[in-house]
């Protein structure tokens, strides 16, 4: 392909063709590869627009960012907004004395978390020998802490039209956070619920 | 503009509300002294500062256009002139106009945001036609005002007089001699400085000494890679000579001009010989290197501790305050408490001048409040019945404060009262049964001894006031305050004091967020106590291990101390080879009666730790109180001393674990780079009676393979440094390890990578998307 694009000039010389673009790279290194002020203007117009340009065009209504990730083979979304980070886990502490769902807690930049084992707290049979090495951590103002997940696949947009209410495999817990299913399936949770649940926060003491 | 007006006057007023507090208070406190003091020169001093208060409140008020507190202290001012000219006497009575005045100035500042009401204007009015009847000759109060204006003059003259007036000079010090305590320098050389600020270079300085630790992890890793090259270095000494001399014999043969078809080894066998002696002094260059990082980077440990140290104790020096200046709002508590009861009390505060972390400071206010209020309410009697018990008519109660050894201050409350009932505290534990009755004697049960008796005095609902007042009755109070100061890291304690009354004692770190704590090894965990709640660490013989009651003890410095597994305690697996030692290693913690001794696998060292929360989901854990990050980077948890005691004598007694089957044990070794199946195959295996050691990847697992001795490899398959296809190839190529049964688990299900495992030396593939345990020990079985 290269090559006969190489060649084509080759048959008949358009100098000032040849001058046009040699000034061009002259300019372009004379200005150290920066485009000049109108080009810059164009671009960033032509990016604004591109911008913009709502993505789901075609679906008018609201939509939410969901994070998606595994868990025990099933795909789940969680609402980005709520996601502080994700990061590998590569140590842990176990902690005595919590309930099951409690993993233990990490060292985030010197703040601890607590990270959560989601298929604990939501009863899920434990079949299959996860990864478990990826820690989404959740926040909103009252409440911070991390749950697991076997691999984070990314950010996606859903459409709320898309959602379906439920789906009859779907029992137990996880049916009370559940936010609601999309057609791939992915079963997208209610963070913002799972964050106010009193149920995932330890507040014990021995008694005398 | 209106705006801004606003804003300018209510930070004007915020200004003014903290200022009039400190001469509010200082004026209360001056009253109570004034009670108390009978002495005239004393009581003429004083007069003079609780004077020199009103004054300057006055002035305050005036500036900021508070006309009633003004106008209120004004008609104080000149009642206290006219005391201290000697035209008037106190009375009891006056007294208690005074506290009134206070009282009413106190509710006017805490709502001096707003427009006084119309009570509260009625009540100045009142309050001043009431001073100004008791001194007969009002109107010559101006006159000290006046006087009084001197001393911001007297400051001046530096500055202001001319140097060549000489009068000036000679009349200025004549002044200040008039008023005998010139008042503090205001702005002198001391700066006003907001605590939010103080508290955020305080953080500051506490994230200082997490630099501190990880220096000091830096220097012992590098100690540990020089270790590396030295014992490297030693082994190359000992081939050294033979390398040497096979060197010189070969340098003989060349020499004879030996010639042969061996020629070409020899200088291969040179070539490899020359170069150990250049690797050689490779060697001995960088063991040096490392020798002279190592220095370097110990001395940059001990220049930035001694730093960090240094700051950190400065500005927690500055964030101390004294004992006082909660105490002072108690002297007016108790006298207000005793005229509503009827009671006579004298209460007197010792080493108020002792200095504390104003953060536990300010969570200890409510606590002695309470625990002060409780003297007043429960201890002290009314005069008729003192009188007939034999005692003075006027109760004591007194706080004293001091510091004790290990940097820790002790608070004792103690009043000359009746004491705690305790067969009522016996009697209202029986009907919430929390006890046995106390008529109840027969030996197995011990009915509750006086000691144990007291200390249920803290717990919720026992309360022995037979009615419920708004100052106390309700029995939380006490449970409350323990709970408050056992936050704070202290413990509280009661008992019976000299004069015969109750004394309360608080025991509490003079600074909070930092202390030492005793690095324990229990199983694999890894725990810290403070070493605040530890009396002793100590190792003593397993046989001494007694067992009364059915309760396990150990003797320690000739008592009898109540033995616990920290492990069992926890709930949490020991190390099970622990068991088959002889001796047994003890952290001893709690009070003098309250001690239990924790048996855990292995004290690691002492060491300073900062406290970090749980995060916000862990707000309270059983037993444990926070978590520190070690200079590794490691997360430790933090006990909770108090708790662990309560869960101690909670836990059934149980025999020391069985270990007959261990030794038969077979060890297996499982590679895994994920954390979460690590810990989960670990504990499949171990509950399958398997001894069970990991490694993070196939690097890893052959280091450990080669240096200790296993009867199985578990290994998962995608790992970095070195996969489990690799390590499986490795050990198999390995003629120590060649016989070694390899299983591996693998989320990789395809048939290729079937073949392949099975190409490696695999005995065993077990896909992970299909795992199930028992799959998993039965082919381990099949291969033991």
């Amino acid at each position: 392909m290269s090559r006969e694009k190489a060649a084509a000039p080759r048959r008949s010389i358009d100098w000032s063709d040849v001058h046009r673009r040699l000034e061009q790279v002259r300019h372009a290194v004379e200005n150290d590869g920066t485009p000049d002020a109108q080009e810059t203007a164009r671009i960033l117009a032509a990016r604004a627009q591109a911008l913009a340009t709502p993505k789901l065009a075609e679906s008018d209504g609201e939509t939410i960012d969901v994070i998606e990730f595994l868990l025990s083979g099933e795909r789940y979304g969680m609402g980005f907004a709520y996601v502080r980070e994700v990061f590998p886990l590569l140590d842990l502490t176990r902690l005595p004395c919590t309930p099951p769902f409690v993993l233990g807690i990490v060292n985030v930049r010197g703040e601890i978390v607590s990270v959560v084992d989601l298929r604990k707290f939501f009863d899920l049979p434990e079949n299959g020998l996860g990864d478990l090495n990826k820690v989404i951590v959740l926040h909103s103002t009252a409440m911070t802490f991390g749950i697991l997940a076997d691999s984070v696949a990314g950010v996606r947009t859903v459409p709320r039209s898309e959602l379906q209410p439920s789906l009859p495999t779907l029992t137990g817990l996880r049916e009370r956070y559940l936010l609601g299913v999309t057609g791939d399936p992915m079963v997208i949770l209610d963070a913002a619920k799972l964050l106010a649940d009193p149920r995932l926060v330890i507040d014990e003491s021995v008694a005398p | 503009m209106e705006k801004n007006d606003d804003a300018f006057r209510k930070r004007l007023l915020a200004t003014f509300r903290n200022e009039a507090a400190e001469h509010v208070q200082a004026l209360s406190s001056g009253l109570i002294a004034l009670e108390k003091t009978a002495a005239p020169e004393e009581r003429q001093g004083i007069v003079e500062t609780v004077f020199r208060e009103t004054h300057s409140l006055k002035g305050a008020a005036r500036a900021v256009g508070k006309g009633e507190i003004e106008t209120l202290c004004q008609s104080m001012e000149s009642f206290f002139s006219l005391l201290k000219q000697g035209k008037a006497s106190l009375s009891a009575g006056q007294f208690d106009l005074l506290n009134e005045a206070v009282d009413v100035l106190s509710a006017l500042l805490g709502s001096v945001e707003d427009a006084p009401t119309k009570a509260q204007l009625a009540a100045v009015r009142e309050l001043r036609q009431r001073l100004s009847g008791n001194g007969s000759r009002n109107t010559e109060a101006p006159a000290p005002v006046v006087r009084n204006d001197i001393p911001p003059d007297s400051q001046a003259p530096p500055s202001a007089s001319p140097p060549e007036d000489t009068a000036g000079v000679a009349t200025g010090p004549t002044m200040g001699k008039a008023l005998p305590d010139p008042p503090p320098l205001r702005g002198g050389d001391t700066v006003r400085v907001p605590v939010a600020r103080l508290d955020a270079i305080l953080f500051q300085s506490e994230s200082l000494l997490a630099a501190k630790l990880t220096a000091h992890q830096r220097v012992m890793d590098i100690r540990a890679a020089q270790s590396g090259v030295i014992a490297l270095a030693r082994q190359r000494a000992r081939i050294a000579p033979e390398a040497r001399a096979l060197l010189r014999r070969l340098e003989r043969g060349e020499q004879r001009g030996e010639a042969g078809n061996r020629r070409k080894g020899d200088t291969r066998l040179r070539r490899l010989l020359e170069y150990l002696q250049q690797e050689d002094d490779f060697i001995k260059t960088h063991a040096m290197r490392l020798e002279t990082l190592a220095k370097a980077a110990e001395h940059d440990w001990r220049s930035l501790g001694s730093t960090a140290d240094g700051l950190l104790d400065d500005v927690k020096m500055a964030l101390m305050l004294p004992i006082s200046s909660i105490a002072e709002v108690l002297p007016k508590f108790v006298r207000d408490g005793s005229r509503s009861q009827g009671k006579d009390v004298d209460f007197r505060i010792r080493g108020a001048e002792t200095e504390i972390d104003r953060r536990i400071l300010e969570d200890l206010r409510d606590p002695l409040i309470h625990l002060v209020r409780n003297s007043l309410d429960h201890g002290i009697e009314k005069p008729e019945t003192r009188l007939a018990a034999g005692k003075p008519r006027r109760g004591l109660i007194e706080l004293s404060a001091s510091q004790i050894e290990g940097g820790r201050i002790e608070i004792v409350i103690a009043d000359d009262g009746a004491g705690i009932p305790l067969d009522k505290v016996r009697d209202v534990a029986h009907r919430l049964q929390l006890a046995p009755p106390s008529g109840n004697g027969d030996a197995g049960s011990t009915a509750l001894d006086d000691a144990a008796c007291l200390e249920l005095i803290f717990q919720s609902g026992v309360s022995t006031s037979p009615i419920v007042t708004d100052l106390s009755g309700r029995g939380l109070g006490l449970t409350i305050v323990r709970e408050k100061v056992e936050r704070l890291g202290g413990s509280v304690s009661v008992g019976a004091s000299p004069a015969g009354g109750t004394r309360f004692r608080l025991v509490l770190p003079l600074t909070l967020a930092t202390f030492r704590g005793v690095h324990v090894r229990c199983g694999e965990r890894e725990f810290i106590f403070p070493s605040a709640h530890l009396t002793q660490v100590a190792r003593v013989a397993r046989q001494a291990i007694a067992t009364v009651e059915n309760r396990e003890t150990i003797p320690l410095n000739g008592q009898a101390l109540s033995l616990a597994r920290l492990a069992q305690v926890l709930g949490i697996p020991a190390d099970k080879a622990q068991a088959r030692t002889e001796s047994v290693q003890l952290v001893v913690a709690g009070t003098a009666e309250n001690r239990i001794a924790f048996q855990v696998d292995e004290v690691l060292g002492e060491q300073e730790v900062l406290v970090k929360g749980l995060g916000r989901q862990l707000r309270r854990v059983r037993n444990i109180a926070g978590a520190t990050v070690l200079g590794n980077g490691r997360v430790v948890p933090i006990l909770h001393v108090p708790d662990l005691l309560k869960s101690a004598r909670h836990a059934a007694p149980s025999p020391e674990p069985t270990t007959d089957a261990d030794a038969a044990r077979k060890s297996l070794l499982v590679a895994e780079d994920s954390i979460t199946s690590r810990l989960l195959l670990k504990g499949i295996l171990e509950a399958a009676g398997y001894n069970v050691k990991t490694a993070v990847d196939g690097l890893d697992a052959y280091t450990q393979l080669r240096t200790e001795p296993f009867d199985l490899l578990v290994s998962d398959v995608d790992m970095p440094r070195m996969n489990g296809f690799d390590l499986t190839a490795k050990v198999r190529a390995d003629k120590a390890l060649a016989d070694l049964p390899v299983v591996l688990v693998t989320a990789l299900s395809s048939r290729a990578d079937l073949e392949r495992g099975a190409e490696a030396g695999a005995n065993a593939y077990i896909v992970k998307g299909s795992f199930d345990q028992s799959n998993l020990l039965t082919a381990i079985r099949r291969l033991l």
